[in-house]
């Protein structure tokens, strides 16, 4: 019973821990504009990197945005890695290696789920039933076997790397090792608990008890189950939370380009940005207000 | 002195003469790849040292960046740069707050940005150039000060420096040795934006220690707020300089031009760096060629703040850059005009276009645009007409970062190249993806000791190199002119000094210029050549 409440506690935590990370960068004040082209949701002008800008008097025309444009460049950023594709090869192999991984185990997941709520419902999840449950079979094992593998490579070699490197072994904080390891130790963990039955079947009965809060433990799955709860409410409090943090430094920072033109959004938002006064003082001479005029007796 | 290639954050504070000696710049091209075809670096003189802080690279950029004469001061100085860096991730420093914080958070630091980064390359990989270098070296004095916990959780978390003068000293050095062209942000897989450290380092410096480069602060916005220009010209003396600048145009052209000052209600306030009037008032005179010709209704400025674009504030302290933009801003609506055009000066078109937009509202705040669309206007609507035959040699495009990768304007200045000239050719990369010219953010201003050297052999080696390999077909004929067209006073100033430094105008005939005066080359109108280089 505890067990299976510290999953779910583990999972809202995560939820809770992220959603609070990104309010607080939401709630931070409007800040100078600094974009940086291309900003894909120029219309037409992306492609090369131009803006609303180029044109004479811009402010009298509509500026024209497209939302696919921003869309497509943002899911090569999330699904891809393109940047660090097209400007730092041999890293993305290991990085998308890493994130493509994430991306397969969160399917397994929920895989692992529908096989869960398929199997309390009595339609046993196995090669030889509905197309259904043989779905489920199938795409579980290569979903799960695809996710360890890439997953496992990639955070190894990326720890590896930068432990043998010598440039980036002399940027990496302690912290910034343990990062690593702990979702190497998770993915460990997993291997070591769910590879003997390589059919899923046992992390799908898992699931099933986890949902049912009736977890039969055993000291390899408690381990992993303490490794991995302890990764879920860790990752939203450390740099790990980067998937809030690229939100915000793309389409708040790098892509954001709404001009200040009378009667518009952003007029609003300047208008109020402005009206709030600093409480913090800076100290240089030049910083301090005007000395007042000596009162006339 | 301490290896280049073993050198960590950490070694900043550590007690030596000189972390680092730059002498293993990269190669360049053609024809400078020989041996004796530049100067060495000279050796930094023992006052120098005893003066100021070139214990970093030997190099002084801060020039008011005094070594203290006692140990008081010195902690006083640390203690002062503790504060201002507390100050930064405060309500003090709001306009940066989240993309601040965001880079300080979650740099990966999968070092993907240096190879962006054209100092980085151009130092032959130098460590202390590196762009996460000076941003690990902030991010471990915050965690060190102000990162709660005991000392041994500080250390996890990469709290793990020697804080002294020479770390705080080197640091603010340091925070000049980037030019602030963000070309590694746009490679940042994050989007992070690691030049970020080098602006809070100056700002700290500036707004709370009251020290920045004599050049942008004292000689720059100060300079400008109390007379009105960074030049120091006052209105007469600017309307004396127009007066002589429509004698220049007769001279040129065979025809005078009434340029139009104070002109209430026009349709176009035209401002330009004033520096142009001083150094190459070829430019402004092109300007007013053209825009008489095609019949513009536009008009400059006498007014205090109204004949001079530059804002020399966004490069290290905001203050004084707000103080610069709601005066200018002023001026503008003062005389009723309907928009402010910047003329060929980058870091202004960026200050007024880009950087006022989220520092005034309403009424009060006159629309902004660069130079380069309505020029376009006037090329397609043919209200100029261009003999492209006039300008037949090798011309290459700058592009300022400002106006381009800050602010998205990439095709009107090709277009218009292709018009008027036949030989026009990129350089490699262009547009979004260019090279800073090494001048930027201040560099092309800062004259302090031998902080030239810095910029002629490193900041701006990358950009010399690109020039090489676009004239790679024309550069050892020197009866060939080759144009750089530089639209951008400070990129146009970097230009002229490394020109001089490798003495290329000498030997290889490379010329620079801006657009305007290419334009003006062109002109069907204009029987003889307008560019200085044609006529001799």
């Amino acid at each position: 019973m505890i067990l299976g409440l510290s999953v779910y506690a583990a999972g809202i935590l995560f939820v809770v821990l992220t959603a609070y990370k990104a309010a607080t960068y939401a709630k931070m004040p409007l800040h100078g504009r600094m974009e940086l082209y291309p900003v894909p949701s120029e219309r037409g002008r992306h492609i090369y990197g131009g803006s609303y800008m180029e044109e004479v008097e811009w402010w009298r025309k509509p500026h024209e945005v497209s939302k696919v444009t921003e869309i497509i460049d943002m899911m090569k950023e999330m699904l891809f890695i393109r940047k660090l594709f097209d400007n730092q090869r041999p890293f993305w192999w290991m990085s998308y290696s890493l994130h493509l991984g994430i991306y397969f185990m969160i399917a397994w997941t929920f895989l692992l789920i529908a096989g869960a709520f398929t199997d309390l419902a009595g339609l046993s999840v196995s090669a030889h039933a509905s197309w259904w449950t043989v779905f489920l079979y199938y795409l579980t094992i290569i979903t799960g076997a695809v996710g360890f593998i890439l997953s496992t490579a990639g955070a190894l070699l990326l720890l590896v790397r930068r432990i043998i490197d010598p440039i980036l072994k002399k940027y990496t904080t302690p912290q910034e090792y343990f990062n690593l390891t702990l979702i190497l130790a998770a993915l460990v963990s997993g291997i070591i608990l769910w590879s003997p039955d390589l059919t899923f079947n046992a992390a799908r009965q898992f699931t099933a008890d986890a949902i049912t809060l009736s977890i039969i433990p055993n000291a390899t799955l408690v381990i992993h189950l303490i490794i991995l709860e302890v990764m879920f409410i860790y990752i939203p409090i450390s740099k790990m939370s980067h998937y809030v943090g690229k939100y915000f430094s793309y389409h708040k920072v790098l892509w954001e380009n709404a001009p200040n033109v009378v009667g518009s959004h952003m007029e609003m938002k300047v208008k109020n940005a402005l009206s709030n006064q600093a409480k913090t003082k800076w100290s240089a001479p030049h910083m301090q207000p005007p000395a007042a005029p000596p009162k006339e007796k | 002195m301490v290896n280049q290639r073993d050198m960590k954050p950490q070694d900043l504070g550590r007690p030596c003469e000189q972390l680092t000696q730059l002498d293993e710049v990269m190669p360049l091209s053609f024809p400078y790849d020989q041996p004796g075809m530049e100067p060495d670096f000279p050796d930094v003189k023992p006052e120098w040292r005893e003066k100021y802080c070139t214990s970093l690279d030997g190099c002084v950029g801060i020039d008011t960046l005094r070594r203290p004469e006692n140990e008081n001061m010195k902690k006083e100085f640390v203690q002062k740069f503790l504060n201002g860096l507390e100050k930064v991730f405060s309500d003090a420093n709001s306009g940066v707050l989240q993309p601040l914080q965001l880079v300080f958070e979650y740099c990966a630091k999968c070092n993907t940005c240096s190879e962006a980064c054209h100092i980085f390359k151009a130092s032959g990989g130098n460590e202390l150039y590196r762009p996460i270098f000076r941003a690990e070296v902030f991010r471990k004095i915050y965690k060190k000060y102000f990162t709660k916990g005991g000392r041994l959780y500080k250390k996890y978390a990469g709290g793990d420096i020697d804080l002294n003068w020479e770390t705080v000293a080197r640091l603010g050095e340091l925070a000049y040795r980037c030019n602030l062209c963000r070309r590694c942000a746009q490679t940042c897989p994050l989007g992070l934006d690691n030049s970020l450290f080098a602006k809070e380092i100056r700002k700290i410096f500036s707004q709370e220690l009251g020290i920045a480069p004599t050049p942008l602060h004292n000689k720059g916005t100060v300079l400008q707020l109390k007379t009105g220009s960074s030049t120091g010209i006052g209105k007469a003396a600017f309307v004396d300089m127009v007066e002589f600048l429509e004698d220049d145009i007769e001279d040129r052209i065979g025809r005078r031009i009434k340029i139009p000052i104070d002109k209430q209600g026009a349709d176009i306030l035209l401002i330009h760096n004033a520096g142009e009037f001083v150094a190459w008032p070829e430019n402004p005179a092109a300007f007013a060629i053209l825009f008489d010709e095609a019949g513009v209704d536009w008009t400059l400025s006498s007014e205090m703040m109204g004949y001079d674009s530059v804002n020399y504030g966004i490069w290290y302290d905001d203050a004084q850059a707000k103080k610069i933009i709601l005066q200018q801003m002023q001026v503008a609506k003062a005389l009723g005009v309907k928009r402010i055009v910047i003329g060929e000066c980058g870091h202004a078109h960026k200050a007024a276009g880009v950087v006022a937009d989220r520092m005034i509202y309403g009424e009060d705040k006159i629309p902004v645009e660069s130079f380069l669309p309505i020029m376009l206007d006037l090329v397609r609507s043919k209200r100029l007409k261009f003999d492209p035959s006039k300008n037949n040699f090798p011309v290459t495009l700058h592009d300022p970062c400002n106006i381009v990768r800050q602010m998205g304007i990439v095709q009107p200045q090709r277009e218009i190249l292709k018009v008027i000239a036949p030989q026009f050719r990129e350089m490699t990369p262009h547009g979004v993806a260019n090279y800073c010219c090494g001048g930027g953010s201040g560099f092309a201003i800062m004259t302090s000791p031998n902080f030239p050297q810095f910029r002629n052999k490193v900041s701006a080696r990358m950009k010399f190199d690109q020039i090489l390999r676009a004239f790679a077909d024309t550069i050892a004929v020197s009866s060939v002119p080759k144009y750089v067209c530089a639209p951008c006073s400070n990129c146009k100033g970097t230009i002229r000094e490394l020109l001089k430094y490798y003495q290329a105008t000498a030997k290889f005939n490379v010329q620079y210029g801006g657009l305007v005066e290419l334009m003006v080359n062109a002109l069907v109108s204009s029987d003889k050549p307008y560019l200085e280089f044609l006529a001799e």
